[in-house]
């Protein structure tokens, strides 16, 4: 679904910053391998959120001391997730009711 | 503020491409690392876990794209890169190149030329504050004078009737008055000698009324025009004021004669703005009220009710309509008129009236000869070139299309490298784009000459026609669209065909099989479209050619060959006027008289009019001959010297011509031609019968005829037959301005106008000699624009065959290189060279069949919006249809002929080999 891709992002990062590959492991694991994200489709959704102002992102030394790109959630980016959030939501919430309808 | 940093950061990436290029790589490789060190972890072995991330992870390259391609910078950055692509390709082919942007050139040049004539003649608004605001009163289709009263729709207007109605009326915001003629006189500036200049003479409010401002000075205002010679004032244009005076602004206050009045210059007009008629640019504007000081004949009337001469022009007030606006005008238009007919009107009067009316046209735009004459040439012209750019499209879609397939290995490459199908598409046609842009500047280029030219070439005279050709915003926006038309045009149907193609097979195999049928057929739909194009575009340049053989075939009735045509102004020779009038006639005598005594000088003789440059027309009625609806129709009058007949080689029929027996006192005399005589006489001779003008049975008295002459052409070439009366001068006395001189075969012809120029200085050294033609010249003038159209239509016809010959011949050529192994294989067997020429010569004759079989029934169907154009010749012409046929299929098997020998002399093992 259009715009799912991000919202999960933003969900992973507002946990705490994580580097490219960690966002992808950690949405597999989370949601049991039910979502892949390959890196075909996560750098370019992340450069997209980059210029949209949804995240930051800076160079750091990973947990093994090899420089990696950090992604960092900003405040706008925090505002979108609950604002997606919610959307999210009442879509659910109307979908479920029609199936159970 | 956030497109703001996006903005930002997308400039910083652009310029520092190569850091994040590399930060992109450093990233992909940690992504992978990260991911293999976690399969590790899950207990694969290192190298296959190294692996497995690659895998997952999908071409680096390819991903890099997708991030590249997710920013907006990327746009620009492809198309930049696209265009230094396209560059190279082109460079690499500059044959197909240097054909492709040449006929780019023509085309789009083309249309850009016939469609700035368009706009400048049909759409320009004038340079006028809000011009849709401005109605005319009337359609200005006539113009000069009448005295009749109004009867069906006027356009033509008597000062008191301007006063009259500017008074009364509510719609307008102000209404103003222009001399529906502006005319050519002499005038000299501070003393200087004199030189020709183009006068209108307009209203008080004319100026405020268009909203026309002065840019320097004052314009002409209403104190100018209160009472009669109340403004010997005159306002500048622009042009004119830069021509003369540099734009030196102490000429203001200057002192202008013209015919012996003084005139302050007081102002110039705003610049850009040449006056109220589009294609006569006016040099002087003088108020009305100066109208007496003018020498025109029939004028200095405008104090008359009925004297008919000017040009209504109204604002529309804020909030009427033009229909409101209308209907007022019709009813004060009837009063007022009605109130001007005096007290007691005749019934025939009240009758012409109640049919007048007054048709209220947008005046925004100005009033033109030009638009009327050029309409619906132009209109033609522009579908002509536009066919022809649609052919050239065709051509180079169709190279395109060969071009693709040689490049199918290129683009099979770049789609495997990760090429998305829509970049191949955009990076195709950014090549078109660029051909178009270059075919486009060129284009322009050629344009504002070639628009220029084909003017003056349509426009013969003098002086070449005063009309504003600089290209505006719309000729721009035109080019603009037709380039991004004709580049969307030729370059899609490639592009996507080649972007379309299943790579695998075509990077196995360099000469593509399967694919190349379905890009054959539409290279041949191109080519039988384009035969189809140019069959129509060669029978409508034969209907033309044909049409103009008939013009110049037709009997002017006179003999234009060795006779001179001068015309002289007398404006600045203060003449007698009135009762001394004859004194003018006998000066003319005087210089018949002194021309006869040159060498090589036939005869000669003043006329009112020679041929083609406009006349004089009334009803007359015969004493005696009751009216029917073909002797009511208009004569054209013609004034001349005993010598005209002679002169112009018109053949006397029955009577005499005009001799020393016409004196001013003895009865009035004139001269008519055979129509007139028959539908007046239809069963006896006129000579002795007597008539007068107009419809008064009182005055058919007056005039009798003593000779009749073959009919002679008056206006134009292409009019039925007219009927004609000619008055011997000396009994209309008057200057007459034409002076045609018959000279014998063989004399030179320099020495005699240089003879007859002296001639005329040393009878009055003030009457200056405008111009010096022959009537041969003014013949072929009065035909120039049919001319132009069948040079031009006939041009582009051969243009259109000759491009799509070109269009032919690549295709037969590149199908003979296709099948250079079949065409070999057959030869091995034993097939003749004529087998083989034929095999490729089918090609091309089923394709000029198709051709012929669309382009045929089209041309018959369309030609019929020609016909007002066509000079006694039928739309369906079968000689212009059969030659375009033949032209086109003769030029068709020309261009099929060499590919086709090329087939028929193949050498067979070099052809097997080839495989």
């Amino acid at each position: 679904m259009q715009g799912t891709l991000e919202m999960l992002i933003l969900k992973t990062l507002a946990l705490e910053p994580m580097h490219g590959y960690g966002v992808a492991l950690r949405i597999e694991q989370v949601s049991s391998g039910v979502f892949r994200i390959n890196p075909g489709s996560l750098l370019p959704a992340l450069s997209r959120m980059e210029r949209a102002g949804h995240v930051k992102s800076e160079w750091r030394a990973t947990e093994n001391n090899r420089r990696a790109r950090y992604y960092l959630l900003t405040a706008r980016g925090r505002k979108a997730l609950s604002a997606e959030t919610a959307q999210w939501d009442r879509q659910t919430a109307a979908i479920r009711r029609i199936l159970e309808a | 503020m956030n497109w703001l940093t996006n903005l930002y950061r997308g400039l910083r990436s652009l310029f520092r491409k190569q850091r994040i290029d590399r930060e992109l790589d450093e990233e992909l490789a940690a992504f992978a690392e990260a991911s293999a060190a976690d399969k590790e972890r899950a207990g694969m072995p290192a190298d296959a876990a190294r692996r497995a991330a690659r895998i997952e992870m999908g071409s680096a390259a390819a991903v890099k794209q997708m991030v590249w391609a997710s920013r907006w910078e990327s746009v620009p950055d492809n198309v930049l890169k696209d265009l230094r692509f396209a560059v190279r390709q082109l460079w690499r082919s500059p044959g197909f190149s240097v054909i492709a942007v040449l006929s780019l050139t023509l085309g789009i040049g083309a249309n850009t030329a016939i469609f700035t004539l368009l706009n400048a003649i049909m759409l320009r608004p004038l340079p006028v504050q809000n011009p849709a605001e401005l109605l005319l009163l009337g359609d200005g289709s006539s113009q000069g004078s009448t005295l009749a009263v109004p009867e069906g729709r006027t356009a033509l207007f008597s000062r008191p009737f301007f006063h009259e109605f500017r008074e009364k009326d509510t719609s307008f915001s102000g209404v103003a008055a222009v001399d529906s003629t502006q005319f050519g006189t002499k005038a000299s500036i501070a003393g200087a000698p004199y030189q020709t200049i183009h006068v209108n003479l307009v209203s008080g409010s004319y100026f405020s009324v268009l909203g026309v401002p002065a840019f320097l000075g004052r314009t002409i205002e209403e104190s100018d025009d209160a009472t009669e010679g109340a403004g010997p004032v005159a306002v500048a244009s622009y042009s004119w004021f830069q021509r003369h005076f540099n734009g030196d602004p102490s000429a203001l206050g200057k002192i202008i004669r013209i015919q012996s009045h003084d005139y302050t210059l007081v102002g110039v007009a705003k610049p850009g703005f040449d006056g109220f008629k589009v294609g006569q640019a006016t040099d002087l504007y003088i108020p009305l009220s100066m109208e007496k000081a003018f020498d025109r004949p029939g004028y200095n009337t405008l104090d008359n009710n009925l004297f008919q001469s000017l040009y209504l022009i109204g604002r529309l007030k804020p909030g009427v309509t033009a229909a409101q606006a209308g209907a007022e005008t019709n009813l004060l238009f009837k009063q007022i008129v009605r109130s001007l007919l005096g007290p007691q009107p005749s019934q025939k009067q009240l009758g012409d009236l109640a049919h007048a009316s007054v048709e209220l046209t947008p005046a925004g735009r100005g009033v033109s000869d030009l638009r009327r004459a050029f309409s619906v040439p132009l209109e033609i012209l522009m579908a002509i070139v536009a066919l022809v750019l649609l052919i050239a499209c065709a051509n180079i879609a169709n190279m395109l299309l060969a071009r693709g397939v040689a490049r199918t290995r290129e683009v099979a490459m770049r789609m495997a490298l990760g090429a998305s199908r829509s970049r191949i598409v955009l990076q195709l046609l950014t090549e078109s784009a660029l051909l178009a842009v270059l075919g486009a500047a060129a284009g322009v280029a050629l344009a504002w000459k070639a628009s220029a030219m084909l003017l003056n070439l349509a426009t013969p005279g003098p002086e070449p026609v005063p009309l504003n050709l600089t290209p505006d915003l719309r000729v721009l926006a035109f080019t603009l669209g037709v380039t991004v038309l004709t580049a969307l045009l030729f370059g899609t149907l490639p592009a996507f065909t080649a972007a379309g193609l299943e790579f695998t097979p075509a990077l196995k195999d360099g000469r593509g099989s399967s694919s190349v049928s379905a890009r054959g057929v539409m290279a041949r739909s191109l080519i039988v479209g384009q035969v189809a194009l140019s069959v129509l575009l060669m029978v409508v340049a034969g209907l033309f050619v044909r049409s103009l053989i008939h013009l110049y075939d037709v009997d002017t009735g006179f003999d234009p060959h060795n006779v001179l045509v001068f015309t002289l102004d007398s404006s600045t020779a203060n003449l007698p006027k009135g009762a001394d009038e004859i004194r003018s006639v006998r000066l003319q005598q005087q210089i018949e008289d002194s021309v006869k005594a040159i060498p090589g000088v036939k005869s000669s003789s003043f006329a009112f009019v020679a041929f083609n440059d406009g006349g004089w027309s009334d009803q007359v009625l015969f004493l005696g001959v009751p009216r029917t609806p073909t002797n009511g129709r208009q004569v054209s009058f013609n004034i001349t010297g005993d010598g005209f007949f002679s002169t112009m080689g018109i053949p006397l029929v029955d009577g005499r011509t005009f001799n020393s027996e016409d004196q001013p006192t003895s009865p009035k005399v004139a001269i008519i031609n055979q129509a007139m005589a028959r539908r007046f006489f239809p069963n006896s001779s006129p000579i002795g019968h007597r008539f007068g003008f107009g419809d008064d049975p009182s005055k058919a008295g007056e005039i009798e005829v003593v000779g009749v002459v073959k009919d002679t052409k008056y206006y134009a070439l292409s009019e039925g037959t007219q009927m004609e009366a000619y008055f011997p001068c000396i009994q209309a006395p008057g200057f007459y301005g034409n002076f045609v001189v018959r000279y014998a075969p063989g004399a030179n012809r320099q020495e005699i106008v240089s003879r007859v120029r002296s001639a005329i200085a040393e009878k009055n050294p003030n009457i200056l000699v405008n111009s010096v033609t022959t009537m041969q010249q003014e013949v072929g003038r009065s035909v120039a624009t049919q001319l132009v159209i069948a040079q031009l239509s006939s041009f582009f016809g051969m243009l259109a065959v000759f491009l799509a010959c070109i269009g032919i011949y690549g295709l037969l050529s590149y199908s003979v290189a296709r099948r250079t192994s079949e065409l070999g294989i057959r030869a091995a067997l034993g097939a003749q060279s004529h087998t083989l020429r034929w095999l490729i010569l089918r090609e091309c004759i089923l394709l000029l069949v198709l051709g012929l079989a669309i382009g045929v029934p089209v041309a018959l169907s369309s030609t019929r919006i020609l016909k007002s154009l066509l000079f006694e010749l039928s739309p369906l012409d079968p000689a212009a249809v059969s030659i375009a046929i033949v032209g086109v299929t003769v030029m068709t098997l020309i261009a099929a002929w060499l590919p086709a020998r090329r087939a028929a002399k193949i050498d067979t093992s070099r052809a097997l080999r080839a495989e």
